[in-house]
C-alpha cells in the first residue's frame, strides 16, 4: 500500500554539507511511542529516526494518525517516548526531570499552537513576553521592538486577544515563540485555523525568522502550501519517516502527499 | 428529562463543594434542635426525679413563678397542716418538704458547686433512697454520691455547711443515690427539725407532698384535697409540678434556640452566595450543552427544570448530611456553652422528627431558592449563539442588578440610619434590618469594585511573586462577577466577627467608663463562681462583713423576678441610706432613690411613659410570695448604670421575696483604713465563706471584662463556621474555574510554568478574593460596629471603640486564609497532564 520511495538516511551529500558536522538542533533516534495497553496498543512512533538542523525550517507532513503531532509533543518534551531517544541540542529529554523539562520548554523552545494560543487575559504585548516574564527575565528591548516590527503588531500592542482577528492573534503567538530566542521553535498546525491570506503573511513571517535570524523552525501541518515554506519536508506514515523532499513546492508535496494517501 | 438529569450528575464532584457549605450550614439548625430538645427533655427529666414517690403536693397559692429557680418562692405552709392532709381519706402517706441554700465546702475550704448551678439543701422524706450510711440524724447530712465523689469524701467525714443565716459543720452520714443535676448541682439533705432551722423555717414547711392509696387517682386526690384546704393553700398534681419547674427553666433558656437559628440563618445566607456562585459558573460553563439541547427542541422549562432538579439534589444531600452532623453539633454546642458558663445538661441526644424535616427543608429551600436565578439564566442562552461559544445572555442583568442592589442598599441604610438617629424604642430592629439590606446591596454592587480593588490588592503580591502572582491577579479581574460573590460571602462572616470584635470592645469600655465615673464604693463582694444569678452572696456574710471594724458602711443590692401582666419583670432593690453613696447616680434621680420608702418603686422614665404612670400612680407588682401588690410610682430614672427598670428598698424586697440573696454588696471603708487593710480585714471576716469574692476598681472591670469574653468566644465561634463556608466557597469558585480554565493552564505549563508557579498564581488569585472579601468585611464590620453600638446606648454602651490591631489581625487572617483555601484547586491544576490539558475542548 504505502510506496516508500526512498528510506530514511542522513543527508550529507545534500544541499546542507555544513549542518553534517554541526549538532542538530534537535534529533528523534529510534523513537516509539505507544498508546494504550499491550493488548489494545497503537503505535503512534514505529522507531523514527530523524534530525533537524539548525537554522533550518522543516515542515513534517503525514495522513492524519502518522505519528506527527506525537513526534512534535515529544520533540517539546510534552509527552515521553516507550523507547528511543529525543535531543533537544545536546540534551536528551528522556534523562530530564519534570522540573527540567518545564525550564526547558520555558528557555529552549519556543510554540506555536493551532489555536487558544494566547492567555485572553493578556495583552498582545504581555503575552509576547509571558515565557520571559515566567523565567524572570526582562526582554532585550531592541530585540523585541524587532520582532514586534517584523510580526506587523506595533499598534496591537495593548490589545487582549478577543481584539485581534485570528491572523493577529497567531502573529502574536509567532512573536512570543520568537522573542526568548529558543534554539528551535515547534508549531503545531500554526495556520490550521486562517484563511489563506492570514496563513501565507505568517508563514511568511516564519520564513523571515530563519532567513534573517537563523532561527531553526519545525512545523507540522498538513497543507501542502504551508509546508512549501519550509526548507525540507519530512513525510511520517504510520509512525515512521517515510520520505523527505529539500526545497519543497507545493505541487511536489501534494504529489508526494497522494503517493502516501494512497 | 432524564437525559437532561444524567448531564447534571456527570457535574457531581463539582457540586461537591456546594453540598458542603449547605451541609454545614444545615448542621448548625440541625444542632440547634438537637441541643434544645435535648435541654428539654433533661429539664423535663430533672423537674420529674424532684417529685419523689408523691402523687400530689400541696403549697401556697402564688401569682407568679420565677424562671429558673430551684429554691422556694412562696410563702411556707405550716407544719401543723401535715398532719390534717395525712388524715384525709385517699392519702396514704404525707410528710413535709423543706428546701432551701446549702453550699457544702470541701476540705480546702472551696465551695464544691460548680458552674454557678443552685446547691438545694433539703429536710429527709420517706422516698429517698440511699445508696450507703443511713438517713441522717441530728449533727448528720446525707450528700448525693456525685458531689461526696467528686470532693473526695466518704461516709463519716466532716463538712461544712453554709446556709443563707449560718455555717455549721455536719458528719456525712449517707449517700443519696441521685447525681447533682441541671436544678440542683449538689444535694444535702438533713432530718427534718435540722433542715427547718438551717434553712430558716422553723414550725413551717414549704410543701407537702402527699402519696395516694392504691386506687385513687392524683386528679381524684387533689380535688378531694382542694376540697378541704383554706384558700391562701392549693393542691395540685406532682405531675403539675414537675411540669411547671421544666417549664421555668426551659423559658429561662428559650433565647438559645433564638439565637442559635440567627447564626443558622447567617450560614445559610452565606451558604447561598456559594449556591448562586457554583450554579451559575456551571450554567455558563455548559452554555454549550444546554444550546444544543435547546437547538435540539428542549423547551426552556425544561432546562429550567434540569437545573433545578440539580440543586434540588445538592440541598438533599447537602442538608442530610448536615442534619446528621448535627448530632455532632449539638454536643460542641454544649461545650461552647459551657465555656460561657451555661452549663446546660447533657443528656443523651434527642432527635425529634421535625429536626430532620426542618434542617431538609431550609437546606433545600436555600439551595433552590440560590439556584432560581442561574437557572433562569440557563434559558436565556440562545441555541446558536451558545454553540458558536458566545457568553450568553449576561449584560442585560448588569443594569438591573445594579439598580436592585442600589435600592437594597439605599432602603437598608435609611433604615439603619433611622434606627441609629431617631433613638427610637427598638433601635435595634432597624439596625438589623438596615443591616440586611446593606449586605444584600453591597453583595450585588461588589462586581463594580471588585476589578480595581483586586488591582489594588494584587499589588504587593505581584511585586513579591511576580509573574504567577500578575497572572493570578488577571484571572482575578478577568471575572468580577465570579470574584465580586465569592467576595461577598467572606464579606458577611468577616463583617460580622468584626462587628462583634468592636461590640465585645465597646461594653467593656463601656463597663469600665462607668466604674471609673459612678462606682464610689472601695470594695464590691460579689458571689464567687457563675452563680450570682441564681442564688448570690447570702446575708450571713453580710452581717459578718458589717461588723469589722474596717468597714464604715455596708450597702447591699438584690435583684429578682415578679410578674406584670404575666410577663416576667426583673428588679433591684436597693438601701436608700446607702446606695447613693456607693454609685453616683448621674442623671438626676439621686434625690429620688433617697427619697425611695418601702411602698414605693422607681421606674426607668421610657418604661413609666409607655405604661403612662405619673409620680404616685400604684404599680401592680405580683411576687411569688405576696401576691399583687399596689407599689406607688415615687421617681423616674434614666441612668443605664441601672440594668433594669425596677428599683425597690430592701425592705419591700424582704417582705416580699423568700430569699434573700444580695447581688452585689459594696463596702465603704472607715475613715483612715488603707485599702490594703480594708481588703485583709474583710477577707479575714469572710475566710469561713468561699462563696463571696472581694473585688477592688480595677477586679470589677475585669470582672465585667471576662463576663464579655465568655461571651466573645462562642459567639464567635458560631460566626467562624460562616467565614468556613466562605472559604469553601473559595476553593469551590478556583476548583470550577480551573475545569474552565483547563487549556490555558495547559498552555501556560507548555510555555514553560513551572508547577510551583502555577501554585503560586491560583494560590494569588485566592489571597486576592479572601483580600477583598476581607476588606469589604472590614468596611462592613467598622459601619455596622459603630450602628450597632451607637443603638445600644439606652443598653449602658456609651463608649465606640475600634479594636484595631484585632480588626487588621482579622482582615490579616482571612487574606492569609483565603489564599489556603487556594491550596487544594492550585494542587488540582498543578496535577494536569499538559499534553490532555491542552488538546481538552474546554
Amino acid at each position: 500500500m504505502t510506496l516508500i520511495l526512498r528510506a530514511p538516511t542522513t543527508h550529507e551529500d545534500r544541499t546542507f554539507p555544513h549542518l553534517v558536522t554541526s549538532v542538530p538542533a534537535a534529533r528523534a533516534v529510534n523513537a516509539v511511542k505507544l498508546y494504550g495497553n499491550a493488548e489494545t496498543s497503537v503505535r503512534a512512533l514505529d522507531g523514527v529516526n530523524v534530525d533537524f538542523a539548525p537554522g533550518c525550517f522543516t515542515a513534517i507532513m503525514g495522513p492524519s494518525g502518522s505519528g506527527k503531532s506525537t513526534l512534535l509533543h515529544c520533540l517539546a518534551g510534552l509527552d515521553d517516548l516507550t523507547s528511543g531517544s529525543i535531543s533537544i541540542g545536546d540534551t536528551i529529554l528522556g534523562t530530564l526531570r519534570e522540573r527540567q523539562l518545564t525550564r526547558l520548554r520555558r528557555d529552549r523552545i519556543g510554540f506555536i499552537f493551532q489555536a487558544f494560543n494566547l492567555l485572553p487575559t493578556l495583552t498582545a504585548a504581555e503575552n509576547i513576553t509571558l515565557p520571559l516574564a515566567l523565567a524572570g527575565r526582562r526582554p532585550d528591548p531592541d530585540w523585541f521592538d524587532t520582532v514586534v516590527d517584523v510580526v506587523g503588531l506595533r499598534d496591537r500592542l495593548h490589545h487582549r486577544p478577543a481584539e485581534l482577528s485570528g491572523g493577529q492573534q497567531q502573529r502574536v503567538a509567532a512573536a512570543r515563540a520568537l522573542v526568548s530566542r529558543p534554539e528551535i521553535i515547534l508549531a503545531d498546525e500554526p495556520t490550521g485555523n486562517l484563511d489563506s491570506k492570514a496563513g501565507g503573511e505568517l508563514l511568511a513571517f516564519m520564513r523571515r525568522a530563519v532567513d534573517g535570524f537563523g532561527q531553526t523552525i519545525v512545523m507540522v501541518t498538513h497543507d501542502p502550501v504551508a509546508a512549501s515554506y519550509a526548507d525540507r519536508i519530512v513525510f511520517l506514515a504510520d509512525g515512521q519517516v517515510v520520505d523527505e523532499m529539500f526545497e519543497p513546492t507545493a505541487e511536489r508535496a501534494i504529489d508526494h502527499m497522494k503517493q502516501l494517501g494512497g | 428529562m432524564t437525559r437532561l438529569l444524567r448531564g447534571a450528575l456527570a457535574q457531581g464532584v463539582r457540586l461537591f463543594g456546594t453540598a458542603l457549605a449547605v451541609a454545614l450550614a444545615v448542621t448548625l439548625v440541625s444542632g440547634t434542635f438537637i441541643l434544645t430538645d435535648t435541654i428539654d427533655s433533661a429539664f423535663h427529666q430533672a423537674s420529674a426525679d424532684t417529685g419523689g414517690s408523691s402523687d400530689v403536693v400541696i403549697r401556697s397559692t402564688a401569682l407568679f413563678a420565677a424562671q429558673a429557680n430551684s429554691l422556694p418562692e412562696r410563702e411556707p405552709v405550716p407544719e401543723s397542716l401535715v398532719a390534717k392532709i395525712a388524715a384525709i381519706p385517699g392519702v396514704k402517706a404525707a410528710w413535709a418538704a423543706v428546701q432551701g441554700y446549702a453550699e457544702l465546702v470541701d476540705k480546702q475550704g472551696q465551695a464544691i458547686a460548680a458552674k454557678g448551678l443552685p446547691t438545694v439543701g433539703s429536710a429527709v422524706t420517706p422516698d429517698v433512697t440511699l445508696t450507703a450510711g443511713r438517713a441522717p440524724g441530728p449533727g448528720e447530712v446525707a450528700i448525693d454520691v456525685e458531689t461526696a465523689r467528686r470532693a473526695g469524701l466518704v461516709l463519716g467525714d466532716k463538712i461544712k455547711v453554709l446556709f443563707s443565716g449560718s455555717t455549721q459543720e455536719f458528719t456525712i452520714g449517707g449517700l443519696l443515690d441521685a447525681a447533682g443535676d441541671v436544678v440542683a448541682s449538689t444535694k444535702a439533705i438533713f432530718d427534718q427539725v435540722t433542715a427547718q432551722r438551717v434553712l430558716g423555717v422553723e414550725g413551717q414547711v414549704d410543701a407537702i407532698p402527699v402519696e395516694a392509696e392504691a386506687g385513687v387517682s392524683p386528679d381524684a386526690l387533689r380535688s378531694r384535697i382542694n376540697a378541704v384546704l383554706p384558700d391562701q393553700y392549693e393542691a395540685v398534681t406532682t405531675a403539675q409540678v414537675a411540669q411547671e419547674s421544666a417549664e421555668s427553666w426551659t423559658q429561662a433558656v428559650a433565647f438559645l434556640p433564638t439565637a442559635l437559628l440567627l447564626f443558622a440563618a447567617v450560614a445559610l445566607l452565606v451558604g447561598a452566595f456559594i449556591i448562586c456562585n457554583t450554579f451559575s459558573i456551571l450554567v455558563a460553563q455548559r452554555a454549550r450543552e444546554l444550546a444544543l439541547l435547546r437547538s435540539l427542541g428542549a423547551s426552556r422549562a425544561q432546562l429550567t427544570a434540569s437545573v433545578l432538579c440539580e440543586a434540588v439534589a445538592v440541598g438533599l444531600v447537602g442538608s442530610v448530611a448536615g442534619v446528621l452532623a448535627g448530632f455532632g453539633a449539638a454536643r460542641g454546642l454544649l461545650a461552647l456553652f459551657g465555656r460561657m458558663g451555661f452549663e446546660l445538661p447533657a443528656a443523651s441526644a434527642v432527635f425529634l422528627p421535625r429536626t430532620a424535616v426542618v434542617g431538609v427543608v431550609a437546606g433545600v429551600a436555600v439551595t433552590v431558592l440560590a439556584a432560581l436565578a442561574p437557572a433562569r439564566r440557563a434559558t436565556l442562552i440562545s441555541p446558536v449563539g451558545a454553540l458558536r461559544g458566545a457568553d450568553g445572555g449576561r449584560a442585560t442583568s448588569t443594569s438591573r442588578r445594579l439598580a436592585l442592589g442600589s435600592a437594597a442598599g439605599l432602603a437598608g441604610l435609611a433604615t439603619l440610619l433611622t434606627g441609629v438617629l431617631s433613638g427610637g424604642d427598638k433601635p435595634l430592629v432597624a439596625v438589623g434590618l438596615g443591616a440586611v439590606g446593606i449586605l444584600v446591596g453591597l453583595a450585588a454592587l461588589t462586581p463594580l469594585v471588585a476589578t480595581p480593588a483586586a488591582h489594588f490588592l494584587g499589588a504587593p503580591l505581584v511585586r513579591l511573586f511576580g509573574e504567577p502572582a500578575f497572572l493570578g491577579r488577571e484571572n482575578a479581574m478577568r471575572s468580577p462577577r465570579r470574584t465580586a460573590s465569592t467576595a461577598a460571602a467572606l464579606m458577611i462572616g468577616i463583617g460580622l466577627v468584626g462587628v462583634v470584635a468592636i461590640l465585645a470592645a465597646s461594653v467593656k469600655a463601656s463597663a469600665s467608663r462607668t466604674v471609673d465615673d459612678s462606682l464610689r464604693a472601695d470594695f464590691v463582694l460579689t458571689p464567687a463562681g457563675l452563680g450570682g444569678a441564681v442564688s448570690g452572696v447570702p446575708p450571713v456574710v453580710i452581717d459578718r462583713v458589717r461588723e469589722s471594724p474596717a468597714v464604715a458602711t455596708v450597702s447591699e443590692i438584690r435583684g429578682g423576678q415578679w410578674g406584670l401582666d404575666g410577663r416576667n419583670q426583673t428588679l433591684l432593690a436597693v438601701d436608700p441610706a446607702t446606695v447613693t453613696a456607693m454609685h453616683e447616680i448621674d442623671d438626676g434621680s439621686a434625690a429620688a432613690v433617697r427619697r425611695l420608702d418601702d411602698k414605693g418603686v422607681l421606674v426607668r422614665d421610657t418604661v413609666a411613659e409607655r405604661y403612662g404612670w405619673r409620680i404616685g400612680d400604684p404599680v401592680p407588682m405580683t411576687f411569688a410570695k405576696t401576691g399583687t401588690r399596689k407599689m406607688l410610682l415615687q421617681g423616674t430614672f434614666s441612668t443605664t448604670a441601672v440594668r433594669t427598670d425596677y428599683v425597690i428598698t430592701l425592705g419591700a424586697y424582704r417582705a416580699n421575696f423568700a430569699q434573700q440573696f444580695s447581688l452585689e454588696v459594696d463596702v465603704a471603708l472607715a475613715p483612715g483604713v488603707t485599702a490594703v487593710q480594708g481588703r485583709a480585714e474583710i477577707e479575714r471576716a469572710l475566710a469561713d465563706y468561699p462563696v463571696v469574692k472581694v473585688m477592688d476598681h480595677s477586679q470589677v472591670v475585669a470582672a465585667q471584662e471576662e463576663k464579655v469574653n465568655r461571651l466573645l468566644v462562642p459567639v464567635t465561634a458560631l460566626l467562624a463556621l460562616s467565614v468556613i463556608i466562605a472559604l469553601l466557597g473559595i476553593a469551590n469558585t478556583l476548583a470550577l474555574s480551573i475545569h474552565e480554565r483547563t487549556r490555558e493552564v495547559g498552555l501556560l505549563r507548555a510555555l514553560g510554568m513551572a508547577r510551583r508557579q502555577l501554585r503560586s498564581m491560583i494560590r494569588s488569585e485566592a489571597a486576592i478574593i479572601g483580600g477583598l472579601g476581607a476588606m469589604l468585611g472590614t468596611v462592613v464590620a467598622l459601619f455596622f460596629g459603630w450602628a450597632l453600638v451607637a443603638s445600644m446606648r439606652h443598653l449602658g454602651v456609651t463608649e465606640l471603640v475600634f479594636p484595631v490591631a484585632q480588626l487588621a489581625g482579622l482582615a490579616a487572617l482571612a487574606t492569609v486564609a483565603g489564599m489556603l483555601a487556594g491550596i487544594l484547586p492550585a494542587r488540582k491544576a498543578a496535577s494536569l497532564a499538559v499534553l490532555q490539558a491542552i488538546s481538552t475542548d474546554r
